[in-house]
């Protein structure tokens, strides 16, 4: 059990970080209480995690061959790189520092699944792009259909806050499909536990960070999207959600912040107004590259820690 | 079927329906006592109906006070809140308007020059007019009716022509050989009233721009 902790504090930081992404609109504009929200949030997650969550998982335990003490180097030098960057103020993807330190791992035991991480990759440069598209789209869909409504301002009120829960609720749920594979993957790879228990822990210790540690987070990163229109709110939400979702359907877990991003760039497409400041998007260009370097360096140097023994002279 | 799971915001609704509504009592109470003392050369016979006007915009202000209340309890996504609240403060400013205009009248006891009368009551009876298209435009936005961009332009069209009216009451009244002072006077109580239509065309424009920025 004692082992599980590194990945079950990644799993608790993953909570507390992402659910800011699904619900932090609607807490921070008040629309939703914190508590309504982090409950509903928990339980997709755990929802999304237990019912698609394996795919992500075979994915990530098959990128190299794990036993018990480097699925535990793996595991607690992602949650250090999550917290390194965090501290640091640079967006961080819990995906990148969980295949950063496995490929650390797959270094020292020179057996790595390339083919696997270049579907990886490809799917981390996708995430953005397919955020952007899939905002475009949906917002010139759904436009046509919400103009269309013959509803008054009250009634367009409580469809669109309708809207963002539902949008919030299938976030989470494709959170939990999408990301319970850095929490627990390397334990399955291990043999340490089924994919089924690994959905299940990962799935509970990502709720655990919803419900303990995401309230400021919602508060604070929420606000950003509360400056978009609510109608822009919901598609940023929706777009972000089907992106995750989407790549869960891969198998391949990638950063819902980046999705979100990606998102409120299409919507600053749609409406001709700059949504995502370049500062940020070199942020994230810095994060994104940063955070494998950094999780593959400290998996290297946590694993030649471990591994340090005292020689006493002769 | 959605309202039964928001009561807040049915509450709200209701409430804005009620806040129209005590509008209009406000301004039949004005538009009375007005002409009462336009009627009569004492303008002194306004003194009730000027209480009641402060009573019904006393009355008005609680409203927006509850609605305001509620509106921040939750109620609404926070974009509708400040577009509802700030269009009603900005139609808040008419019943003040009536109410000032008749306390002016009464503290000041103001008597209206017999030239003056039949220009003044067009005037308010053109400005009348356009609160009530303005309050109309108002329940077509809540009610999600068609007509609210139309409604502009007829709003916009008494607005100028009560900006004729002010001017050329004020032109034949500084034309009259009535003391200086009572002009002065005079043309403040004319300037206010010119002022009801000016706002009833700035919440008009106000409840437009709500009305696409709802159309995404």
């Amino acid at each position: 059990m004692l082992s599980l902790l590194g990945g079950i504090f990644l799993g608790w930081s993953l909570g507390a970080n992402d659910a800011s992404n699904v619900f932090g609109s609607a807490v921070a504009s008040k629309m939703l209480k914190f508590w309504s929200a982090a409950i509903l949030a928990s339980l997709f997650v755990l929802i999304g995690a237990v019912l698609e969550g394996g795919t992500g998982i075979e994915t990530v335990s098959a990128l190299t061959l794990l036993d018990l003490e480097s699925a535990v180097v793996s595991s607690v030098a992602a949650a250090i790189t999550v917290t390194l960057m965090t501290l640091l103020g640079l967006p961080v993807s819990t995906s990148q520092a969980v295949v950063g330190a496995l490929i650390g791992i797959g270094l020292l035991n020179r057996q790595f699944n390339f083919a696997g991480l270049e579907k990886i990759v490809v799917c981390w440069i996708g995430t953005p792009i397919a955020g952007t598209v899939i905002a475009i789209i949906l917002y010139r869909v759904l436009a046509v259909f919400y103009n269309r409504l013959k509803v008054n301002l009250f009634q367009s009120d409580i469809i669109l806050r309708l809207c963002l829960i539902g949008a919030g609720a299938y976030g989470a749920y494709a959170l939990g499909a999408n990301n319970v594979a850095n929490v627990t993957a390397v334990f399955v790879g291990a043999g340490l536990l089924t994919v089924l228990a690994a959905t299940l822990i990962g799935g509970l210790s990502i709720g655990l960070g919803i419900l303990t540690f995401s309230r400021p987070v919602m508060e604070t990163v929420g606000k950003r999207l509360v400056r978009l229109d609510p109608f822009s709110a919901f598609v940023v939400v929706f777009a972000e959600a089907i992106t995750v979702h989407f790549y869960a359907f891969v198998g391949v877990p990638v950063s819902t912040s980046q999705a979100v991003v990606g998102a409120v760039l299409g919507v600053g497409i749609i409406k001709g107004i700059q949504t995502v400041s370049r500062r940020t998007l070199f942020n994230i260009l810095v994060g994104w590259l940063l955070t494998p370097i950094v999780a593959t360096v400290l998996a290297l140097m946590l694993d030649f820690g471990i591994h340090l023994q005292y020689v006493p002279n002769p | 079927m959605l309202g039964f799971f928001f009561k807040k915001q049915r509450h709200v609704e209701s409430l804005i329906y009620k806040y129209l509504d005590n509008f209009r009592e406000t301004q039949k109470r004005f538009e009375d006592g007005l002409n009462t003392c336009l009627a009569a050369s004492d303008c002194g016979v306004v003194d009730f109906l000027a209480e009641q006007t402060h009573k019904f915009e006393s009355r008005g202000d609680d409203i927006r006070e509850e609605i305001k209340t509620l509106m921040y309890a939750k109620a609404l996504i926070p974009e509708s809140r400040g577009d509802i609240m700030g269009l009603l403060e900005a139609l808040d400013k008419i019943p003040g308007l009536f109410q000032l205009l008749l306390y002016m009248i009464k503290t000041q006891k103001l008597v209206i020059p017999e030239f003056m009368v039949s220009e003044i009551k067009e005037l308010i009876e053109v400005s009348l007019a356009t609160c009530e298209l303005m309050l109309q435009q108002i329940e077509r936005l809540f009610q999600g009716s068609p007509g609210v961009r139309a409604l502009v332009s007829s709003i916009d069209h008494n607005e100028s022509q009560c900006d004729h009216i002010e001017r050329r009451i004020i032109t034949n009244l500084f034309n009259s050989d009535l003391d200086p002072y009572k002009k002065i006077l005079l043309k403040e109580l004319v300037v206010y009233m010119g002022e009801i239509s000016n706002q009833a065309e700035h919440v008009s424009r106000r409840a437009n721009i709500i009305k696409m920025k709802r159309t995404v």
